[in-house]
């Protein structure tokens, strides 16, 4: 088999992704904007011709999902905005709150790759969205993603709380035009999500829950510090250290000693060497080539000398790129999915330098950017 | 089967969803079903209904679509609003009320095992609970972990869930240890389960001022040998070890373990011949990390790397050349 990327192959099964979708699609109906951002942002990183002449009319209808809200209490008023992610959870009096921190960046991501730029220049917007950010953090300096459905001053009392909704917290406001600690600062309070932050380094490297090390998270993690202020200076040098060989060892391998789990290892697949796993003693996936890429490179910038890159690339292009109607698989048995193309895509594109892996987005979007 | 279930809202006027808009992306095609039951949903939530009703419908829409987080956050609301209600008349009521929520949680989340949805709601219930009682929890995690035994979520939940009773006389911190043993007989190549069982020793407020040669810490040294032993080439059971060296003796190795990793590697270090056939790549590095401290060893180290880079890692041979440069 070749180990080319075909693109036009991928480009028609993200495209599809974006048409008229089966009620099969019903259960996913809450997580549309999700859908809709790794449609678009795998196939601006494959081809940005597409978006331009296939999509860039759709900012309208993006712009449909995002909702303003008056929040009044005995003490307080604050107005707050954000994105619903699906036109189901538009409760058009704005009584229930149904706007989010994940649909909210899906949104703007989106909106960024479709070439949009007036919405983020408006200072309401700004300040609006700010205050849904603030409003998601917990006094741990945490945050979770939503807000109560009655109560727009308190957090929702059913959502989880971790590294990914710092993560998005963090990328909201820097997409809002946030840069400078003051900036941050005037919706969250930086020192505590750094404290939080923190507090999930694990003994060996990395970052988790409850001290196990995750690569997504430890990619969460890493990219909020950096987009907090361009450098992970807060982190210790031997961290750092630990971190990066914590990495370096999630590239799965079938020769040298690792053969020796052919047999023992339940998790262990001969077809998974040169991929990344996310958690040791797992199997790969391709969505960890891109949460390990991303957090070494931010990491050190001598990253593509400390792992294999030919036994990556040949991992994502012969084992799990589908060459008969496109995308990308986790692995190298089940089918293809929106959510692994996008990030099998976005892996092979931080390779040749042309993804913006803390923002997750094309770098051509991301200089557009400026501050 | 929802049709039948919405006669119960006839006086309900369903809120319709907007649909046809111009350069739509994504547009799902809903069934008259699903459109109809979330278009009851949205009038119900607009209303701040908090009825028997409203709550039975929470659970049709959580099975069909049990990523809604908002019919989540509405659920919560309603069982907040009933159990104030019951507090006028006993703490027991509310009890008994909080647990058949917990029976309908557990019984989706069987169903649903992959949904995380389900662990934070979970949380927020049991914060909601005049008693909550760990035992009754700790089945369901038990089968969840059965099912799936690397489940980041419910291996998290169970953390959690520690955190939160670690301080009841009635938790058994040995229980809990003996419980990671299961599943490291079942798959020693489990790290969830190694992960667990050094949070268990840390959070058990009895260790507070733990030190290295006491006698968990060095049974536990003995249980990792032993299961070394079993599977040398295992990088959990040696990040286990390297992780209690790290905690508690600055992570340097004990002339013993130094012995204990030798047996792994052959005669590698004699052998100026060749590169002898070894165990274990993790009992190699082991030592050169080890040696590398040593100024009179730390040839010895760079001959480890370096034969890691050729002969038993060599995937990772940018990594080993890179460790090599920092020490030459
Ligand atoms: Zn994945």
């Amino acid at each position: 088999m070749s180990n080319e990327f075909r693109a036009t192959l991928h480009l028609k099964f993200m495209g599809r992704h974006l048409m008229m979708l089966p009620p099969t699609y019903q259960s996913h109906d809450p997580n549309k904007m999700a859908i809709i951002y790794y449609s678009l942002c795998g196939i601006a990183a494959t081809d940005k011709t597409q978006i331009e002449t296939k999509y860039s009319k759709s900012r309208e209808f993006i712009l449909a999902h995002h909702k303003t809200i008056e929040l009044k209490d005995d003490q307080k008023i604050c107005t707050i905005s954000g994105f619903i992610g699906t036109l189901t959870l538009d409760f058009q009096d704005n009584k229930v709150i149904t706007i989010n921190l994940s649909n909210t960046l899906f949104a703007l991501l989106s909106l960024r790759i479709l070439g949009e730029t007036s919405f983020f220049e408006n200072s309401k917007h700004k300040r609006h969205i700010g205050n849904l950010v603030k409003n998601c953090q917990l006094p741990d300096g945490s945050f979770v993603s939503s807000l109560d459905i009655d109560n727009g001053f308190k957090p929702s009392p059913v959502d989880s709380k971790d590294l990914r909704y710092t993560y998005m917290a963090i990328s909201i406001l820097y997409l809002m035009g946030s840069r400078s600690k003051q900036d941050f600062n005037e919706f969250i309070d930086v020192d505590l999500a750094v404290k939080n932050i923190l507090n999930h380094q694990t003994l060996l490297g990395a970052f988790g829950e409850y001290n196990e090390p995750h690569a997504g998270y430890t990619s969460c993690a890493l990219s909020a510090l950096y987009l907090l202020n361009r450098s992970l200076n807060v982190l210790s040098e031997s961290f750092k250290s630990k971190t990066i060989s914590w990495l370096v060892f999630r590239q799965l391998s079938n020769e040298g000693c690792s053969k020796f789990q052919i047999d023992s290892n339940p998790s262990f697949d001969e077809a998974d060497n040169g991929g990344f796993q996310g958690r040791p003693n797992k199997f790969a996936d391709t969505c960890y080539a891109f949460w390990c890429m991303n957090s070494l490179k931010l990491l050190t910038d001598d990253w593509k000398n400390l792992i294999d890159t030919s036994a990556v690339l040949n991992y994502l292009l012969k084992t799990t790129q589908n060459t008969l109607i496109g995308g990308f698989s986790k692995n190298d048995d089940d089918d293809p999915d929106i959510y692994h193309t996008c990030l099998g895509i976005a892996a092979l594109k931080l390779l040749d330098g042309s993804f913006d892996g803390s923002l997750c987005i094309p770098k051509y979007v991301s200089d557009t950017m400026v501050l | 089967m929802t049709e039948e279930f919405l006669l119960k809202f006839q006086d309900i006027k369903p809120t319709p969803i907007q649909t046809d808009i111009p350069n739509e992306l994504c547009q799902i095609l809903y069934t008259k079903e699903y459109a109809n039951l979330m278009g009851v949903t949205r009038t119900l939530m607009n209303n701040r209904e908090h009825s028997k009703r409203a709550l039975e419908l929470t659970s049709v829409v959580i099975e069909i679509a049990p990523a809604f987080y908002t019919v989540w956050n509405y659920r919560y609301n309603i069982i907040h609003d009933m159990v104030l209600q019951l507090k006028d008349a006993n703490q027991e009521k509310v009890i008994e009320f909080l647990n058949k929520d917990l029976d309908w949680l557990d019984e989706l989340t069987l169903n649903n095992p992959k949904n995380y949805q389900i662990w934070s709601y979970r949380q927020a219930i049991l914060n909601l609970h005049p008693k909550p009682d760990f035992k009754r929890d700790l089945p369901i995690l038990k089968i969840m972990l059965h099912d799936d035994t690397k489940n980041y979520h419910v291996w998290s939940y169970r953390k959690w869930l520690i955190d939160f009773v670690k301080n009841d006389s009635l938790f058994d911190f040995n229980i809990e240890l003996n419980f990671t043993n299961i599943f490291i007989d079942r798959d020693i190549y489990n790290n969830s389960a190694w992960t667990h069982r050094l949070f268990v020793i840390k959070t058990n407020p009895a260790n507070k001022n733990i030190d290295f040669n006491s006698k968990l810490i060095q049974n536990e040294i003995i249980f990792t040998k032993k299961n070394i032993h079993l599977c040398p080439q295992n990088i959990s059971s040696w990040n286990y070890l390297i992780a209690l060296l790290d905690w508690l003796n600055n992570g340097k190795a004990t002339d013993d373990l130094i012995e204990f990793a030798s047996q792994f590697v052959s005669d590698f270090f004699s052998n100026t011949a060749i590169l002898p056939n070894i165990q274990s790549s993790y009992a190699l590095e082991f030592l050169a990390d080890q040696y590398k401290l040593d100024p009179k060893r730390i040839n010895d180290s760079i001959k480890a790397y370096k034969a890691l880079s050729t002969k038993y890692d060599p995937i990772r041979t940018p990594y080993w050349n890179h460790l090599i440069k920092g020490l030459s």
